[in-house]
């Protein structure tokens, strides 16, 4: 059972200023951050994610879902890196060179924040040595690249040969989506996962996380 | 030869014009303009165009298409060869060769491409949208603010429509690629007109329609078509050769 039915409710509705208020009030009464995310914020986000795989939530649902959970966390934040506590695995993200579409990567960052997960986004239009610095300076876990175009789609292969040169792809697991993007793709290039969607995504983060 | 070209209505003028030189004998089907929009789902609709034209008799099925975000990949040959232009889309089409197009793209992010199909077929009250937008409509991004707001409230419609529309505040200019076409003239100036009002730079390039001519002249270099013998399929290889048939 959710520690804060409000918060999983508000989450789960889409209600940013009802997510807002349930994180207050639980941590008014109490309630640690990293209780709170593992007992209200992670189950919303399963469920969220699995009313969209069922096709009863849609890209508008998530979305809204994510920005309910990120005026949680504006909230925990603090406390938690007050607490020196740390949250999930690091993960970066970003859409490739060249392409500025960042919907679906910005569900997927916002998903993953919401299952617990520390996420770094690099935005839009991430060049190669852009990938490689951060892997470089934040040491993360898992990178995920977002393409939508056929055309930028080659800057992911050329993403993970940057990793290859500056010595760190063995350091970090590669994941990719998008919507050209195919399984067949990511195992052409050397990724190491792909996502057909964004609940995919969190998902195949997770299990690349688990055997990292 | 008699062929069967298969289009997309974007295309259509300069076609038109490729065919009236053409020493062959070719019927032209022209397929509403937009099919990339559906992703995926753009395959079985121009599947089902081509198993349509496949028994007749035709000694190739040309495909004024490129791989339109995948949306070619899969296709099959049946009894009738299919020969598809090795590009990305059909602006790699208009500016003459995909080679061009990478160059020109890689050096102008955040640009919205036109040409005279682009503006002469686009539905009316229709929103520009990048050339080769690959996005489904369930996800909304069609959708109108006032439209989200009545479904979703004030606050949660207004920020998805600014999710929705963030990334065309990231394109900055408006491309209008020249084909020679008779309307060529007047729909730039429409170009201009709209890239005017939305305060986005404006630049008129020379496009070609070479890749056009050869298609139906029945000149299929390796280098830049791919036949698809009867049988094989299109495959996406993503690299310098953009498909294959396999």
């Amino acid at each position: 059972m959710a520690v804060s039915t409000e918060l999983y409710e508000a989450i789960l509705t889409g209600d940013a200023r009802k997510a807002h208020a349930a994180t207050q009030a639980a941590i008014d009464a109490g309630i640690g951050p990293m209780e709170l995310i593992s007992a209200s914020m992670v189950p919303a986000m399963n469920e969220v994610g699995r009313l969209y795989e069922a096709e009863d939530y849609f890209v508008p649902e998530l979305l809204l879902s994510g920005r309910a959970m990120k005026s949680a966390m504006e909230l925990l934040r603090p406390l938690i890196a007050a607490a020196g506590l740390r949250l999930g695995n690091r993960i970066i993200i970003g859409t490739v060179k060249g392409d500025l579409h960042d919907i679906g990567k910005n569900i997927v960052a916002s998903m993953l924040e919401g299952s617990g997960f520390e996420v770094i986004d690099l935005g839009a239009d991430v060049a190669p040595e852009k990938f490689v610095a951060a892997v470089e300076e934040r040491e993360p876990h898992v990178v995920c690249m977002s393409s939508l175009l056929t055309v930028t789609m080659p800057a992911m292969r050329t993403t993970i040969q940057a990793l290859e040169s500056a010595g760190l792809r063995h350091k970090v697991k590669v994941l990719i989506g998008g919507a050209p993007v195919t399984q067949q793709y990511a195992d052409e290039i050397g990724a190491d996962g792909y996502g057909d969607n964004a609940s995919l995504a969190v998902s195949a983060v997770k299990n690349l996380c688990a055997v990292a | 030869m008699r062929l069967k070209a298969i289009i997309c209505q974007v295309l259509t003028r300069e076609f038109e014009l490729a065919i009236a030189r053409s020493p062959h004998s070719i019927e032209l089907e022209a397929l509403p303009m937009g099919l990339h929009d559906y992703g995926a789902a753009m395959r079985p609709r121009l599947q089902q165009q081509i198993d349509a034209s496949d028994a007749l008799g035709f000694d190739a099925i040309l495909l004024g298409y490129a791989l339109c975000g995948r949306g070619a990949d899969g296709l099959t040959a049946g009894l009738t060869p299919l020969v598809l232009p090795r590009a990305h889309d059909c602006i790699g089409i208009l500016m003459g060769g995909r080679r061009i197009h990478e160059r020109y793209f890689e050096s102008h992010p955040g640009v919205y491409y036109r040409s005279p199909g682009w503006i002469e077929f686009q539905k009316s009250g229709q929103s520009l949208e990048p050339a080769w937008a690959v996005a489904r409509n369930s996800m909304g991004e069609r959708r109108s603010r006032e439209e989200l707001i009545r479904q979703y409230g004030e606050e949660n419609g207004a920020f998805l429509y600014e999710q929705f529309t963030a990334y065309r505040r990231a394109y900055s200019g408006l491309t209008y690629i020249s084909t020679g076409v008779p309307s060529d003239a007047a729909c730039r100036e429409q170009a201009r007109a709209e890239a005017d009002a939305n305060h986005w730079i404006f630049e008129d390039v020379p496009g070609s329609t070479w890749m056009i001519e050869s298609l139906v002249n029945g000149e299929w270099s390796p280098e830049d078509f791919l036949v698809v013998p009867p049988g094989s399929s299109i495959r996406a290889t993503l690299d310098e050769h953009v498909v294959a048939a396999t």
